[in-house]
């Protein structure tokens, strides 16, 4: 073994005490990375996942600026069907309106469907807490937001009347109650799409048509082609309906970046001090590995091993701490009203990267006082 | 011929603006296997002569032959191996890594010189040393004489040219002191060991093959 390495190994050892320090202040700084990251791309994949889940297709095709409605939906349907990579679409109808039941009064957000065709784009019609989901062709039944149901206290089973935006009235009877972890559930009252048509008197026009491609990587491509083909439309790819909160994980990112930051700051202070402060004291010892003939390098080494000693006992700790912890939180979520349930995911790569950063971290506060270690002049390390 | 030869050897250290003449003009000549001891007052040189000799640190001016080669003006790294290789040191206290077993401390500088069976030639030098039951213990765990063997079994280590005592028993009883006194007498009798050995005790000093007398930064004739 080398000359190096078996001190560092015995120095470390006898100074068992001060280096658990150390080691739980990089454990710590790893542990916060992992856990840190873990809940900012959890949330984003989560919100993805969730959107694209039950609120967006790969591409979704708007009314241009001047209409608050796509005119002509038959027309446009038919052309969707030509395109080879467009498997789905489903259009939907969007509007206000208000919920009846008994003596009380809610203003709601009208989402209009067809089942059959939805359920082949996204699965908001499979998000049922309890009752049933829409059948085809359904004129009657309704599907209610939880909070909708908790707020009027609402069954399923029971019968409602729905006010359109336009001042018609019909009864319905509420088949389930449905739960998105989404802005669906603040006042959302889900119904078929030929029965809202009916009621707000839209005849071949859709809000919104939600488009399934073959492979969500054509979604550029397809973008541009159907826009043209389709004329007098705006059409928009899935990530831009996820851009606002994109945008706002980003300020977060950068929030967490500095959580990071002052995180391996104050491990980075520990390694450098302590080491530091065991140097001075042993200047002694210092000088007699000169005296027996210990290059200063090899003096600079014996303090960086003994960082990358620590560096690693503290990171293989500090990965652990952070999986149990990303784990622990994902089994016990914060719950938030509007945004739902909010956990961390474990991502392999943010251990790697949180390893990466650490061990770099460690290093390089090591290199000052190992420095000092190797160039500290020999008689004064002696005679002091 | 000789293995130590310096030549009008002078170190002068800075204290603020004044200029302090540890060394002002030595010229000595040490025999391959004498035994010699360096005598004199307080503050005349003595350390600061052995410090250069043993390439601790660098002569102001003149010049430090070692069985013939001119050694000054070697750079850090050359003199760190120079150390390793051919000088061996003993000091008047802690001479010892606190952290290492007695056979640990003599291990380190033969690792460190890349040098095979270490255990076994550690060990080797610590039975000729008087201490072949101690292997074990920390420095803190052994008395003042025990430390002060393993520090003489260390310096052997890698079969040095020249062995350099500062006042080695400076810190012992007379027991103790007259133990490592025959030690030296006894590696410089049957290995042909050379000694440069600083002290204060008259007694001691006799115990060499020759004393070297220095006042105020020269010998006194
Ligand atoms: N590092 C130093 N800085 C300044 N002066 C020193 C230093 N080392 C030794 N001296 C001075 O040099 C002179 C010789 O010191 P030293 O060789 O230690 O004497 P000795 O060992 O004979 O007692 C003394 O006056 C001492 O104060
Ligand atoms: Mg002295």
């Amino acid at each position: 073994m080398s000359a190096v390495l078996f001190y560092a190994r015995k120095d470390s050892e006898k100074n068992k005490r001060m280096f658990v320090f150390i080691i739980i202040a990089i454990a710590l700084s790893t542990a916060n990375i992992i856990i840190i990251n873990g809940f900012m791309d959890g949330i984003t994949d989560d919100f993805v996942e969730k959107t694209m889940e039950t609120s967006s297709g790969h591409l979704n095709i708007y009314p241009d600026e001047q209409n608050r409605y796509i005119e002509g939906l038959g027309v446009k349907e038919q052309k969707l069907d030509t395109f080879d990579n467009v498997i789905a679409y489903s259009p939907r109808i969007n509007a206000g309106g208000a919920l009846s039941y008994k003596d009380k009064s809610k203003s709601i957000r009208i989402l209009a469907v067809d089942p059959i065709k939805e359920n082949r784009v996204t699965n908001i019609l499979g998000k049922i807490d309890s009752g049933e989901t829409l059948d085809v062709n359904d004129r009657n039944g309704v599907l209610i937001s939880y909070r909708l149901a908790d707020e009027l206290k609402a069954r399923v089973g029971d019968e409602t009347v729905l006010v359109f935006e336009k001042g018609n009235t019909k009864v319905f009877r509420i088949k389930g109650i449905f739960r998105s972890g989404m802005a669906l559930d603040t006042n959302t009252v889900i119904l078929d799409f030929e029965s809202a048509a009916e009621q707000l008197n839209l005849s071949n026009k859709a809000s919104v048509i939600l488009v399934r491609l073959s492979d969500i990587a054509l979604t550029g491509q397809y973008k541009d082609t159907i826009s043209r083909e389709l004329g007098a439309i705006k059409v928009k790819e899935w990530k831009q309906e996820v851009e606002s909160i994109l945008s706002s994980t980003a300020t977060f990112k950068e929030i967490s970046s500095a959580i990071n930051a002052i995180g391996l700051f104050a491990s980075a202070v520990s390694v450098g001090v302590i080491l530091y402060i065991n140097i001075l004291h042993r200047r002694r010892q210092i000088g007699i590995m000169k005296a027996v003939g210990m290059k200063d390098f090899q003096i600079l080494s014996v303090y960086i091993i003994e960082a990358m000693i620590m560096g690693t006992i503290g990171i293989i700790a500090g990965d652990m701490l952070g999986y149990l912890g990303t784990k622990y939180l994902e089994a016990h979520p914060f719950s938030d009203p509007i945004l739902g349930s909010l956990s961390p995911r474990f991502y392999t790569y943010i251990l790697y990267d949180a390893s990466l950063v650490t061990m770099a971290t460690v290093i390089l506060a090591s290199t000052y006082p190992a420095l000092m270690a190797g160039r500290m002049n020999i008689i004064k390390a002696i005679w002091e | 011929m000789d293995i130590i030869k310096t030549g009008n050897l002078k170190k002068s250290y800075m204290l603020g603006k004044v200029e302090v003449k540890a060394l002002n003009g030595v010229d000595v000549s040490i025999q391959k296997g004498e035994f010699v001891a360096i005598m004199g007052p307080s503050g005349c040189g003595k350390s600061t002569f052995l410090n250069m000799v043993g390439m601790l640190d660098i002569p102001t001016s003149g010049e430090i032959y070692v069985e013939g080669n001119d050694v000054t003006g070697m750079s850090s790294n050359k003199r760190a191996e120079y150390r390793l290789r051919h000088i061996g040191f003993i000091f008047q206290f802690f001479n010892l890594f606190n952290e290492l077993t007695a056979i640990e401390n003599i291990m380190f500088p033969m690792m460190l010189n890349r040098m095979p069976n270490y255990r076994k030639n550690a060990q080797e030098l610590l039975n000729l040393v008087g201490l072949g039951d101690r292997i074990h213990h920390l420095p803190s765990e052994l008395s003042g004489g025990q430390q002060q063997r393993v520090t003489i079994a260390r310096s052997l280590a890698n079969s040095p040219k020249i062995l350099l005592a500062d006042e080695p028993t400076g810190n012992l009883d007379t027991k103790s002191s007259k133990e490592i006194i025959e030690l030296f007498r006894k590696l410089n009798l049957e290995r042909g060991q050379t000694i440069v050995m600083v002290t204060h005790s008259q007694e001691i000093g006799e115990k060499a093959d020759r004393i070297i007398h220095f006042r105020d930064g020269i010998i006194e004739k």
